[in-house]
Parts: C-alpha cells; structure tokens; sequence
C-alpha cells in the first residue's frame, strides 16, 4: 500500500470512510513513518478538542447502565465469531472487556470471575448497591441457568442467552453471596461478589 | 499483552470529561456522546488495538471518540442536526474562556492565528462546523483536493506551532 499522504491528517480530523480507516490503521501498523505522521496529526487535533466547552455538568446522565451493558454484549457477539473454541482465547476477551467495564466505572460496580469447568470462562459484573448484575459466560451448555443464593434462600434468576458468549442481566438481585450457573442439575461455574 | 490496564484506566478517569466533550459538541446530546465514549472505549479494549508504539494515548482515544461521534451524526437518524448544522453561518471562533481547558485554548488560539488563512478556514470549518470534505469543498467553492492538501498542510502547520510555540 502506498504511503498514507494527506489522509494521515484528514484520518486525524475524523474525515476518512470506514473503509479507509480500517486501510490506514493496517498500514500504519507496519509504516513507522506514516504512523509517526499520523500520531503528529493527532497530537494536533487533539489540541484543538482542548478549545471545546466541557459538557454541561448538571445534566450528566445517571443511569448510563444498560446502554453499556448492549454495547458489551455487541462486543461479545462480534468477537464470538472469530475466538474459535480456544478458552484462553475467550478468556482473553473476557478480560479486555471486563477492563473495559471497570474502567468505565469502577467505583460503581465490581466484577469476578467465576470458578468453573475446563471450556467455561463465566464472569459477573454487577452493581455494589445490589441494583443490577450481569454474567457474561463463553463455553457454557445451551439453556444454562443463573441461580443467586442468599443465606439459605436462593433465586433461579434466569436462563443464558443463546450465543458464542452468552449473558443475562438481572434487575434489582440485591447482595446475593454466591452467583451460580447450573445446566442439567448441574453446576459449570460459581463464585462470590464482593461489596 | 496489547495494553497497559493501569494506565488505560487512569487515562479514562483523567480525561473523561475531554472524551465526553469531544462527543458532546458533535452530537449536542449528553446520552448519544455517553454511548459514544463507551463505544469507542469498548471497541478499543476489546480489540486489543492500542499499543504503546501507536503514540500517547489521549490524543488517540479523542481521535477515536470523534470518528464515532461523527459516523452517529451522520447516520441517518441524526440527519435532522446536520440540517441545523448546514444552517449555520460562518463558522464559530475559538472561546478560550469558555474551554474546557483555557490555558491550552488559549495556546490553540495563538497557534491558529499563525497558520495562514486558506488554512485555518478549511480546519475552524471541518473541525468546528463539523462538515464532510464534500461539504467544504461546496461551502468554499474548492476543488475537493485543494480542501483536503489545505487541511493536511494546515494541521501539520499547526502542530508546527504547537510544539515549536513553547518557548
């Protein structure tokens, strides 16, 4: 491919298609000198974001919590497709995303992996005000069931979505003291949250 | 391993508000320019696409964030606001005191008036006005490619006056 040229800085500005960005991140991959232009550019660019009013900060939205929890999912369902059966590969995955997750907002919500069998990688993610969890599991039986115990009492609180990684999202499962998958009378994976 | 967790999570915490008002100022809309952040930051993270050799990482987190914003804005169910936007009249200035960050505006500011004029016109009209190329070009009477060597020359002309400016 050849050299980048002007892209490089309309690529920075945001005003390359699709199709040529995905051209240009490949080359500048290999391309030391069109990548070192296009770092310039955006070093530039980003100076010029420094010029933009900040976001009225009283209207900052509360309940940002099921936007990203689609936006995770979509990330699953298009990484599922390429991962193959390889679970370290899923694990990988799983923690890219679950970094991502965290880091968008850490102080709201913890997450843990939990213990399960070879094949299985299952991860909980869920809200330290007991307001939401959601599982996130690769490798698990179709049809596999999230159970939440608590003390003594425990709730089924519904089955896995069908897909390369498969997740469910329970509303309001307060603090419960272990989080389970069980398919066939069976447990594929458990673990605790911590709050 | 493609990235540093650490300092990927400190760079978000400190400079959110930068992302988000990235976002915000094309899509003028706080819910869309949250989704986008996220977005961006998903894809990024989930892909392993950032590496160190790439460069600092704020200035491609905004560069990512502001791709995104701007395919939202021109997605179709945005098309209202582009209509909006195309009713606007000369492109806005820059406001230092009204930045996120006055002191680096203010730099910004400076740096742009040292750039020459066909320049700075085609970068306050894309990068402000938030227009395609094609939309430049109409709005300037340009050929497209005379748009698209004024933007390139003028950006690195800027980042010219930015990093030799400091003295």
């Amino acid at each position: 491919m050849n050299h980048l040229d002007d892209d490089a800085e309309l690529y920075a500005l945001g005003l390359t298609d699709r199709d040529r960005n995905a051209e240009i991140e490949a080359h500048i991959t290999d391309c030391a000198d069109c990548r070192a232009r296009v770092i310039a550019a955006e070093a530039a660019a980003a100076a010029l974001a420094a010029t933009l009013p900040p976001v009225p900060a009283a209207a900052r939205r509360q309940t940002w919590w099921p936007a990203l929890a689609t936006a995770a999912a979509v990330v699953f369902a298009a990484t599922a497709a390429v991962q193959g059966s390889a679970s370290y590969t899923a694990r990988a995955e799983l923690e890219r995303t679950d970094v991502a997750l965290t880091a968008i907002a850490s102080s709201h919500f913890g997450h843990t992996t939990l213990t399960s069998e070879p094949g299985v990688v299952a991860k909980a993610l869920y809200a330290r005000d007991g307001a939401w969890c959601y599982v996130v599991v690769t490798g698990a039986p179709r049809g596999a069931h999230v159970v939440l115990r608590r003390g003594a009492a425990t709730r089924d609180a519904g089955t896995l979505d069908a897909g390369g990684a498969a997740t469910l999202f329970v509303r309001a499962p307060g603090h419960p003291d272990e989080i389970s998958i069980i398919a066939d009378n069976h447990v594929v994976a458990h673990g605790a949250p911590v709050y | 391993m493609a990235l540093d967790e650490a300092a990927f999570e400190n760079a978000y915490r400190a400079h959110a508000a930068r992302l988000r008002a990235v976002a915000f100022d094309i899509l003028r809309d706080r819910d869309g320019a949250e989704d986008v952040v996220h977005g961006a930051l998903l894809r990024v993270w989930s892909t392993g696409a950032y590496r160190p050799e790439r460069g600092p990482l704020l200035p491609y987190l905004i560069a990512c964030v502001r791709r995104e914003a701007l395919d939202g804005l021109r997605g179709s169910k945005r098309r209202h606001l582009r209509e909006v936007r195309a009713g606007m009249d000369a492109p806005r200035a820059v406001d230092e005191t009204a930045a996120l960050d006055p002191i680096e505006a203010r730099r910004v500011a400076r740096a742009l008036e040292c750039i020459p004029d066909v320049q700075r016109d085609v970068i306050v009209r894309a990068y402000y006005g938030y227009r395609t190329l094609a939309e430049v070009a109409q709005d300037t009477n340009l050929p497209l490619g005379t748009v698209k060597s004024r933007l390139s020359a003028g950006l690195r002309r800027l980042h010219t006056e930015l990093t030799e400016g400091l003295r």
